[in-house]
């Protein structure tokens, strides 16, 4: 989802929402989590690392586990365990793999570069949404991420790949702005549903072969639609890659909710749809 | 009432600029130059420093399959145990995991503890439901097939929570309810095959009709008689899921482009449109800000750090 900021009525509104809203609920980690959790053992190695790769700021986080950064009940522990998962989670393998983990961690981490102008992350409170983007006239632009992201209770989306999975897909509606493409006016996609998109927040799949894209070169585009790519596409070939082609210590848990929402994705989001199926469908 | 008004937009005023206030301090604190982020604002956590990941699993991989208990009060305790352990599994233990359902295939009490685990989980854990569902499918049990069948009817929720324009127990369900066509259509049973087709054709959700269709292909070895049965019973406009591209392990890039040609060359109107440009955006950081405003321009540029940095070595 993409916002526009600017008006300030709206800023006021935002500023007073945040100012009232409870937190989401942080009171514990679907299996997921704690699986990959328990391949790290909350390594702080890592999260001093995250927290200035994801620009993540102490005001934003606070009571969301900052100052407990092991307790994997909490926001904060939980968005750098996708983190470690974007950062190592994958095989990186050139004749099965859509893309690079320096595609990936381009799109997510701070750093203006050929993916984006330099972002920051944050947390909202808002079921509504999983995460946003949201422009600023000074300094980074903004990548939000919220509640159905962390409270298993509210979302199958509570785990670390679909959370890594948002940070592609915002990620990616920060690439269009830098680039200054046209996704439509629902959020930054089209309107739905139409088409194969049975959802109100619909995008086109752009097809391309494995091996089309060096690792790197995923922000790449000719302009037309042979080599293009769009925020729910983005997202579904990183839970493709993560559900496929992961590392081997990659939990089961991890790789099976990966694969649910790449094709849950894939069979709803695409106008011209579906997208690829990941895997194959042999239940264990 | 306009007392009321008055009252409301003095609070909301106030409000607004205490907020303001003290974002801008945070946001001072955060960025000044004097401040170094590792000073001032990195996290902590209340337990001692872990030396790395790669020698912790190491010694993760010491542990072994835990076993099941075949009667009794503790079936359902060491099916748990069992789930549990399953969900962390690594890749090169798949064939561990499948070994000890095999082993165990002929117990109805533990296909049913199973099953009763998938129920219970399905609305407080998705991915230990989805562990349990693909651990029930794999044992291919006459108790975990009637499980599963029913799981696949259960009541597709019509209202709920509105997250980016999908119903999230919609979908939630929807995810499930795949994953245990997954499991009907491993049987390889008559019975179990006809569940899968009337999912293909007449589930609500077309996520589940989706994945009956790849499932149903999948373990007919996408033979021509299988489609042909599909597209008896699949919905017109639903067709093209028969021809979907499916991306499976170990298929190189070679067999996988030839099949996306393929499909492409079949499908022509599957091709998207040319992408949009829009209008040249407004210049992102104007030339003619307010001294405050370059002040905090100038502060943010301060604390990016000058080049991107390597995350530490595992």
């Amino acid at each position: 989802m993409k916002k526009k900021s600017g008006l300030i009525v709206l800023m006021l509104l935002t500023l007073l929402g945040t100012g009232f809203s409870q937190n989401c609920a942080q009171t514990r980690a679907s299996q997921a989590d704690s699986d990959l959790w328990n391949t790290h053992g909350c390594w702080n190695a890592f999260f001093l690392w995250q927290y200035q790769a994801y620009d993540l700021r102490s005001g934003d986080w606070n009571n969301r586990g900052w100052d407990d950064a092991c307790n994997m009940d909490k926001e904060y522990p939980k968005h750098w365990n996708a983190s470690y998962l974007v950062t190592y989670g994958l095989q990186d393998n050139n004749q099965f793999s859509f893309h690079g983990t320096v595609d990936y961690r381009g799109t997510s981490e701070r750093w203006g570069n050929n993916y984006h102008d330099s972002i920051y992350h944050a947390p909202v409170d808002n079921n509504g949404i999983f995460g946003q983007f949201v422009t600023h006239i000074f300094g980074s632009n903004e990548v939000d991420t919220s509640c159905p992201l962390y409270d298993p209770n509210v979302a199958p989306n509570a785990n670390p790949a679909s959370r890594g999975g948002d940070f592609m897909h915002e990620g990616w509606h920060a690439w269009m702005d830098k680039y200054n493409w046209n996704n439509g006016s629902c959020g930054g996609h089209r309107c739905g549903p139409t088409g194969n998109c049975s959802t109100t927040n619909c995008d086109y799949f752009y097809f391309h072969g494995i091996g089309a894209y060096a690792f790197g070169a995923m922000w790449e585009n000719n302009g037309s639609a042979s080599r293009f790519h769009s925020p729910n596409q983005v997202q579904v070939e990183y839970l493709c890659d993560v559900a496929d082609y992961p590392q081997p210590w990659v939990p089961a848990s991890v790789r099976l909710a990966a694969r649910a929402d790449a094709n849950q994705r894939a069979a709803q989001r695409f106008i011209n749809g579906p997208g690829y199926s990941c895997g194959n469908p042999r239940p264990w | 009432m306009r007392w009321f008004q008055g009252v409301l937009v003095a609070v909301l005023g106030l409000t607004c600029i205490a907020q303001v206030k003290q974002k801008g301090e945070e946001k001072e604190a955060a960025t000044s130059p004097q401040q170094t982020i590792q000073q001032s604002t990195a996290p902590s956590a209340q337990q001692p420093p872990l030396a790395s990941p790669s020698r912790f699993r190491e010694e993760q991989k010491l542990r072994t399959a835990p076993q099941f208990v075949l009667n009794g009060p503790e079936v359902k305790r060491s099916v748990e145990r069992f789930v549990a352990w399953a969900g962390a599994t690594h890749i090169e233990e798949a064939e561990t995991v499948r070994k000890s359902i095999a082993n165990v295939k002929e117990n109805r009490e533990i296909a049913t503890a199973l099953c009763d685990y998938a129920f219970e989980s399905a609305k407080v854990d998705h991915a230990r439901t989805l562990v349990s569902l693909a651990l029930l499918g794999e044992m291919r049990h006459p108790a975990g097939q009637e499980c599963l069948r029913r799981f696949v009817h259960l009541p597709f929720p019509e209202k709920g929570t509105i997250v980016d324009g999908e119903i999230i127990e919609q979908t939630n369900l929807a995810m499930l309810q795949a994953k245990a066509v997954d499991g009907l259509a491993y049987l390889h049973d008559p019975k179990a095959d006809e569940e899968v087709l009337w999912a293909a054709s007449k589930h609500p959700s077309r996520v589940v009709r989706a994945e009956a269709i790849d499932a149903y292909l999948w373990n007919h070895g996408d033979s021509a008689q299988a489609r042909e049965q599909l597209a008896r019973v699949v919905r017109p406009d639903e067709k093209i899921f028969l021809d979907r591209i499916r991306r499976v392990q170990g298929e190189n890039a070679e067999s996988f482009n030839r099949k996306l040609d393929g499909y492409l060359k079949s499908h022509p109107d599957r091709l998207p449109p040319k992408p949009e440009q829009q209008a040249k955006k407004v210049t992102k950081r104007p030339q003619t800000m307010d001294r405050a405003a370059q002040e905090r321009l100038a502060q943010d540029r301060v604390a990016q750090p000058v080049k991107p940095t390597e995350p530490p070595a595992q």
